[in-house]
């Protein structure tokens, strides 16, 4: 018998379905090569999968890395000739749940062609099939779950890992229950305040706990140094003053421990604060919500943060691991569907606030160059927004004198005008060269339900159709394209319509932070995750105590059952049974536990 | 239940030594039961010196922090199991009383966990904190910052139900071997003086200048003397501050141990010396157990009645402001080598000169040159305090 045959009859036994697909799939993905032990190894598009020298010390070493807490599921991304699969069952304690995704049959019939394999593989979950399919699996195998990676063989299916990650993901969210007290650090002015305000909201009606370290009260401050004429003085004592704010940051995050700190761009935290509160075993998060060719003060602080959220994909990704960030995902922009809605105007405000078309924004170099380009046409134009000194050739459209618009002024502008160009900042000619990430104003538009024609943007397509938000590839192409929605207006009601119904579906700040939750749940399966899941839950708690701990448990019992439950308040329910009260030995333990938190953390 | 009793002394060196006191007086009273101690782990090795106590149980108070630190605030029922398993191998069975030292809630819960019944600062269980009156006597003395003429060590006695010892107890530090080049320390001919050069907490550290002009003043002074810097490995960069700001001409004379000596091998080193001098620090007490005429120079919070060095014949400079302007340093390097001038003595402004005394109500310090004008009530508080307690024993 072939090792195929071996491997596959042994399979039937357990699981017959997956055993005949693997017949019929046939294999011929991997190239099966010895290694220089004679052991047989695998390549695949040229590259390596395994160790050209010693395959199975490869995946001894690899599976030593990897981490595990008594009680998850593995989820191991990347087939290859499962060596790796092997070693890590190997290190695993025998009831631990392990499972392989297998987005593809033919490379596990590789697998069962090249080897015989070894009787670790008959505890291994194959999770096959669609990807709902291979998710099902993988969630009914048990929470949590610790996804581990052999990018050698997962840089093959790498799509279809993603989906799964991905539907794992909206899972962990849509059953996120647990409530996370979380601390959300803001900038102190800038683009991101407002941002920063959203997200405060959209994980409060997430259920958490959260606490804005808000620094914008310092804003006055900070601007005054900007008056000081010597550069040297004013960036080293702007320096200075981050520093100060970074450490008022520490002694508030000490005063009331968070699960985890999520900072918004621009917060003023330094790279010695982020890895002091990791010394703490405090969890931190950075949405970078800014170009990172513009800015790249991420550079500095790239190693500070645990995981790094960014609106941009490749090579924004690479460059932020490569300055030393551990883990970095993409999160798009959002829209706040409370702040940024439909508004019913007047026949007064219409006349102020509408035009054919419109603009709001700052006075950015490739703004001022294209505009011109709209004065003197057969429709009606306004601009509004700061910034546009110097622009006396757009003087005759600038609205209000160039004073800053706030958000309810934004909203009116665009629900009254026909047409709300949506130009994406550059500081060059033309539109930006690299124009990949979507910016806030494509979902705030939409949210509103107001018509936009945009520039044109790689990161578009998986979050607008082109029956959503109408966009150009030229400033040429402005005028022409203006001229034609605008003798368009049902078509232009309709994809606004369809925009804002989009927005409400999947680009509110509150799927933005769900998922950004899920993300830090499934790294961290142990902490957030079990928070996520409500593990600290009274009734949980409660649930595990029985048995073992009956004081322990009839206390938790005096909770309110979905209740997150932490020792200070355990601690509290022991206390306020009174001087007299007579205490258990678990009540003691829990006691002398609580004594040892409650010592400030020495952060500051 | 075990027959045994168990001492419970938290807190840091300084109080494990001063807590000598209470071990002898609970083992004169109660000859036939032996007598345990439970202290941090790191204080174990000396605690293992103690000879009155027959086991050392460590505290490990940094496997207490890790687990309440595991997650931030949060609880889960299965740390208890590991709880549980580090208590089972502390002891095996509860004790059938406990003394508990401190007044802090974790020696309290500790002697909760460890023995049926507990005697300490509380009357009651862990969650009532009405004070026993020992402790009330202690809190009110800390909070006037008076006429308290009782020492902390015969306080312990107090909260523990037994009278001060009636000589002071000396620590006897088995030989341990120090380091090569510190073996000469105390054979050679000539004074030796060991400086205690920091203190546990910054206030109460005495000033590097003060130290470099101290030192240069004995070297200079025409007997012989020799000088040992000790203190933990913290102290290495204080020590080694101290020796640039010293003229290269004394390099033969100075010794430097910080940071170099286990706790056993520090009292050695200390039993060595004729003299130790320091402010009100753990190494300056362990000296005093080991019975080496000690100097301190007490100021911030330090108080000479209530943690002055323990035993007779030790001086002890007490200033009247938390950080005094001038030091006595010309006339306390005399008095090292004179102490038979000590009445002459003319301390400078701001500080007055004491020395230590015993008695049957333990340590009594007083001043140098002058008449004591604070009426000794010792023998009055003890008589108060010792019927408040029988009164309450009754009620209980």
């Amino acid at each position: 018998m072939n090792f195929f045959e071996t491997n596959i009859s042994r399979l039937a036994q357990s699981n017959p379905m997956l055993a005949v697909a693997l017949r019929q799939s046939g294999g011929g993905r991997l190239e099966i090569a010895p290694a220089r032990n004679g052991i047989p190894s695998a390549r695949a598009n040229g590259r390596w999968i395994h160790s050209a020298y010693d395959p199975i010390k490869e995946a001894q070493a690899w599976a030593e890395g990897q981490d595990h807490q008594n009680g998850e599921t593995i989820v191991v991304l990347g087939i290859g000739l499962l060596y790796h699969v092997e070693a890590l069952c190997a290190r695993l304690p025998r009831t631990a749940t392990v499972v392989l995704v297998i987005p593809d049959l033919s490379v596990l019939a590789d697998a069962a062609s090249a080897r015989v394999w070894d009787d670790s593989m008959d505890r291994v979950i194959l999770a096959w099939g669609a990807t709902e399919a291979i998710t099902e699996r993988i969630v009914s195998a048990g929470h949590p779950i610790r996804l581990v990676t052999y990018a050698p063989a997962a840089a093959l299916h790498a799509d279809g890992h993603r989906a799964v990650e991905t539907a794992l993901q909206r899972r962990v969210a849509a059953e996120a229950g647990g409530q996370l007290n979380i601390a959300v650090v803001g900038p102190i002015y800038g683009g991101s305040l407002p941002i920063t305000g959203f997200v405060v909201r959209a994980l409060e009606s997430l259920g958490h706990r959260v606490r804005w370290l808000d620094h914008s009260v310092h804003a006055t401050s900070y601007h005054q140094l900007e008056l000081l004429k010597s550069p040297q003085h004013r960036l080293a004592l702007q320096s200075k003053y981050a520093e100060m704010l970074s450490r008022i940051t520490m002694a508030q995050l000490a005063e009331d421990p968070p699960d985890f700190v999520l900072a918004l761009a621009q917060a003023p935290l330094i790279l010695p604060m982020l890895e002091h509160l990791r010394r703490k075993r405090f969890l931190t998060a950075m949405w970078f919500v800014e170009n990172y060719r513009h800015l790249t003060y991420w550079q500095q602080l790239a190693a500070g943060y645990d995981f790094w959220f960014v609106i941009q994909q490749e090579p924004c990704m690479t460059a932020l691991k490569q300055a030393g960030a551990k883990i970095v995902h993409y999160l798009p922009m959002a829209a706040d569907p409370s702040v940024h809605c439909p508004v019913e105007l007047t026949k007064d405000e219409q006349e102020e606030y509408g035009s054919d078309v419109s603009f709001v924004g700052a006075g950015y170099a490739n703004r001022r160059g294209i505009f011109p380009r709209l004065l003197n046409q057969e429709w009606s134009f306004k601009l509004w927004g700061n910034e546009w000194d110097g622009a006396s050739d757009l003087i005759s459209v600038l609205q209000r004198n160039g004073a800053r618009i706030d958000t309810e002024t934004c909203r009116k502008v665009f629900n009254a005008s026909a047409v709300n160009l949506n130009l994406h900042s550059w500081a060059g000619a033309g539109f930006d060269p690299d124009a990949d990430f979507v910016n806030p104003r494509t979902f705030e538009l939409a949210a509103c339900g107001a018509f936009q024609l945009t520039d044109r943007r790689s990161l578009m397509q998986d979050l607008f159709t082109a029956g959503e938000v109408a966009s150009l590839s030229s400033p040429d192409e402005l005028p022409g394209e203006i001229s034609r929605w605008i003798r368009e207006p049902e078509r232009r009601v309709a994809m606004a319509e369809s925009a804002r119904r989009r927005v409400l579906a999947g680009h509110t700040y509150v799927h933005r932070m769900s998922d950004l939750l899920a993300k830090i749940g499934m790294a961290s399966p142990d902490r957030i995750g079990s928070i996520l899941r409500g593990a600290r839950q009274a009734q949980a708690l409660a649930t595990a105590a029985d048995g073992s701990f009956p004081a322990v448990a009839s206390a938790l019992r005096t909770f309110r059952p979905t209740q997150r439950v932490e020792l200070n308040q355990l601690a509290a329910q022991i206390r306020s049974r009174g001087p007299l009260t007579t205490l258990s030995r678990e009540d003691l333990m829990v006691l002398m536990l609580d004594e040892y938190r409650s010592e400030t953390k020495d952060l500051v | 239940m075990t027959s045994r009793a168990l001492i419970i002394q938290l807190a840091r060196l300084g109080d494990l030594v001063q807590s000598l006191p209470v071990l002898a007086a609970l083992a004169t009273r109660y000859p036939s039961r032996p007598l345990d101690l439970l202290c941090p782990v790191p204080l174990a090795p000396l605690a293992g010196c103690f000879s009155l106590v027959d086991k050392v149980l460590e505290w490990n108070g940094a496997q207490w922090h890790a687990w309440a630190d595991s997650f931030t605030g949060g609880f889960e029922p299965s740390w208890l199991h590991e709880v549980e398993q580090s208590l089972a191998a502390l002891i095996t069975e509860s004790y059938g009383k406990a003394y508990v030292l401190n007044q802090h809630p974790r020696a309290i819960l500790a002697g909760a966990l460890l023995a049926t019944e507990v005697q300490g600062p509380y009357l009651g269980g862990p969650l009532d904190e009405t004070l026993s009156p020992w402790a009330s006597y202690l809190r009110d003395v800390a909070r006037a910052r008076g006429s308290n003429r009782i020492h902390l060590s015969d306080a312990f006695c107090g909260l523990c139900g037994v009278l001060p010892p009636t000589t002071p107890p000396v620590l006897t530090v088995p030989s341990n071997d120090l380091p090569a080049d510190l073996a000469d320390v105390g054979t050679l001919t000539g004074q030796w003086v060991a400086v205690v050069v920091g203190a546990g907490d910054a206030d109460r550290a005495i000033p590097i200048p003060v130290w470099i002009e101290w030192i240069s003043a004995l070297l200079s002074h025409n007997r012989p003397s020799s000088v040992v810097l000790v203190g933990s490995e913290r102290d290495q960069s204080t020590a080694l501050a101290i020796q640039d700001g010293l003229s290269p001409i004394v390099a033969g004379c100075l010794w430097d141990a910080t940071g170099r000596t286990t706790l056993p091998q520090l009292a050695a080193l200390l039993k060595r010396c004729h003299w130790v001098v320091g402010a009100d620090t753990g190494p300056l007490h362990l000296a005093a157990a080991v019975g080496t005429p000690v100097m301190g120079f007490y100021f911030s919070r330090a108080r000479i009645h209530e943690t002055g060095p323990y035993g007779r014949g030790h001086w002890v400079w007490q200033a009247d402001r938390a950080l005094p302007a001038t030091w006595p340093i010309q006339a306390s390097v005399k008095l090292l080598g004179e102490p038979a001038t000590a009445a002459q003595q003319e301390p400078g402004a701001g500080w007055s000169l004491w020395q230590s005394h015993h008695d049957e109500w333990g340590a009594i310090f007083r001043p140098v040159g002058e008449r004591d004008s604070q009426k000794d009530s010792r023998a009055a508080v003890w008589q108060r305090l010792s019927e408040q307690s029988l009164s309450l024993q009754g009620v209980r």
